[in-house]
């Protein structure tokens, strides 16, 4: 099983295609008796910042956003719950999520499948992670050179 | 005012509306439908202008809204934002901070060797305003290998994950203000809980966070236009960037079962603390600088440097009462907003033939008596 904490699986899994988390969902969900604490529903979050400057709270703007929270039960009576939150329009994408969410983290049969997906969307988002990491690397000033080569302060 | 029903009025606006698709697509068998990710990928800025300023971070949308409006920034804008009123609020997020920005860019006006360095990353500040006029006819293949180059010949980089803020460092230092307290709600203020200009009308006096969120959302040359008045004379704020970023906030949201904060997404912001003059410290603290906030979605630094001139101007104004526009928390928080005033700009196109009627009346009225007058 992956070593990536629960907290990181969603930013790992919205690195892939949401077809692919459907597809597996769907595969992984049949069997499986659902019921929803929250229902798959698409609408808006609204983003509270602290500013900088004062450390007031305000609201900088509104962000897409899906939501669901669900219970699988088995025949046996136990009942295994998943959510997911994600920055999408798309309710389908969310219970598919959700129920991802769910699968792995109650190692419910093929959570092995979740995990190679968690560990290849955690890939993923390390390869954009390095990209922003070369974007600062490439245009670091470096002011000691500056500073090396010309006595004047520059204003 | 009365109203006029009229013929034929309905088969002209969808005629209007035919004209401009014509218009779009009249290129021909060489023309190409935009693509909205060509839209997200080359018109990065003009996209962070309308999601800024439509108020919703939807990256898509905000693409499609451009393409659809033709490149109008009001009317993508508009788009947008009245694509968020159809729908539901589900959730608000805690209280996050900017300090676990993911960074492109981060520089400073105040000092060179800030904690952690500076990094110009995309920026066209030392560009020189020349046309390449080999982008006319780009190369196609040229265009299509830049990036894979671009990866490998860039530098690897061994990072922190997130960079300290330079108004921490003055601060611990003494040299700004304290932090804000929120003032609790028994004592009339609003406790942690922000103003929502969504939801909410400015009714004035508004708390500062009501500020900061109009502007967050304003129309951009607005808020520049209203800022340079105050950098230009009419005002005092005399500004130094203290740090000016640009990056992606991770969006955090409880996990229902768990309740440990997890990332939903991400959203690209750019936000600037400005430095301004010095002033006394409240019931005999001592001086220190003064201080102004500007943020927004999307990479837009004019935005967020005019508001970050324009909180510290409201701040004097709200303290000490305004001496200048920028000032004028009504003034500024009224005027800035896009939408609103391109609306109302866009609402003198519409008919108003009874009223002008009636002025057309009332000056042959006072003409007739001037000659009147004139001819006894």
């Amino acid at each position: 099983m992956t070593d990536i904490e629960r907290r990181h699986w969603l930013r790992a899994l919205t690195a892939l295609p949401p077809e692919t988390l459907a597809a597996v969902a769907g595969e992984l969900d049949a069997g499986w008796a659902m019921t929803y604490k929250t229902r798959p529903q698409a609408g808006l979050g609204m983003l509270q910042l602290r500013d900088g400057a004062l450390h007031e709270a305000y609201y900088l703007g509104e962000f897409p956003l899906a939501h669901c929270w669900l219970t699988l039960s088995g025949p046996d009576g136990e009942s295994y719950q998943g959510a997911a939150q994600v920055m999408a329009d798309d309710p389908d994408l969310a219970r598919a999520l959700a129920v991802l969410d769910a699968v792995l983290a109650h190692r419910l049969p093929g959570w092995e499948r979740v995990s190679e997906l968690v560990e290849t969307g955690q890939a993923a988002r390390a390869e954009e992670d390095r990209i922003r990491a070369r974007i600062l690397a490439a245009t670091r000033v470096d002011f000691t050179l500056l500073s090396a080569t010309e006595a004047g302060d520059d204003d | 005012m009365g109203y006029v029903a009229i013929k034929g009025g309905g088969r002209a606006i969808s005629g209007a509306a035919g004209v401009l698709e014509f218009l779009r697509t009249r290129q021909g068998e060489s023309g190409q439908p935009l693509d909205v990710h060509t839209i997200h990928h080359q018109l990065s800025l003009l996209e962070s202008r309308v999601l800024s300023e439509g108020g919703l971070y939807h990256p898509e949308l905000a693409a499609l809204a451009i393409k659809q409006s033709l490149g109008d920034t009001l009317e993508a804008s508009f788009a947008l934002r009245a694509y968020r009123s159809t729908r539901p609020r589900l959730v608000e997020t805690p209280l996050l901070d900017t300090r676990d920005m993911r960074l492109i860019r981060r520089i400073s006006a105040s000092f060179k060797d800030i904690p952690g360095g500076q990094m110009l990353g995309p920026t066209t500040d030392y560009a020189l305003r020349l046309l390449r006029f080999e982008l006319i006819e780009e190369d196609r293949s040229a265009f299509q290998a830049f990036a894979r180059s671009w990866l490998q010949e860039a530098p690897p980089a061994d990072l922190p994950d997130s960079f300290p803020k330079v108004l921490d460092s003055l601060r611990q230092e003494g040299l700004l203000p304290p932090a804000l307290p929120p003032r609790p709600l028994s004592q009339g203020g609003r406790g942690e809980q922000p103003f929502d200009i969504t939801r909410e009308p400015l009714i004035f006096p508004v708390p500062r966070s009501a500020a900061l969120a109009t502007m967050a959302r304003a129309e951009t040359g607005s808020l520049l236009a209203i800022a340079y008045s105050n950098m230009s004379g009419y005002g005092d704020v005399h500004p130094t960037v203290g740090e000016l970023r640009v990056g992606y906030v991770p969006i955090l949201l409880a996990h229902p079962v768990t309740g440990e904060l997890v990332e939903a997404g991400e959203a690209l912001i750019t936000e600037c603390e400005v430095i301004a003059m010095y002033e006394a410290g409240d019931d005999g603290a001592k001086p220190a600088f003064s201080v102004g906030y500007g943020a927004c979605f999307g990479h837009n630094e004019v935005k967020a440097i005019s508001m970050a001139v324009l909180d510290r101007a409201l701040q004097k104004g709200v303290k000490h009462g305004a001496s200048n526009p920028s000032e004028d928390p009504e003034f500024v928080l009224l005027h800035v907003d896009g939408i609103d005033s391109m609306g109302f700009a866009s609402h003198y196109k519409m008919p108003h033939y009874v009223t002008f009627q009636s002025d057309m009346d009332r000056l042959r009225t006072t003409q007739k008596k001037l000659g009147e007058r004139e001819t006894s």
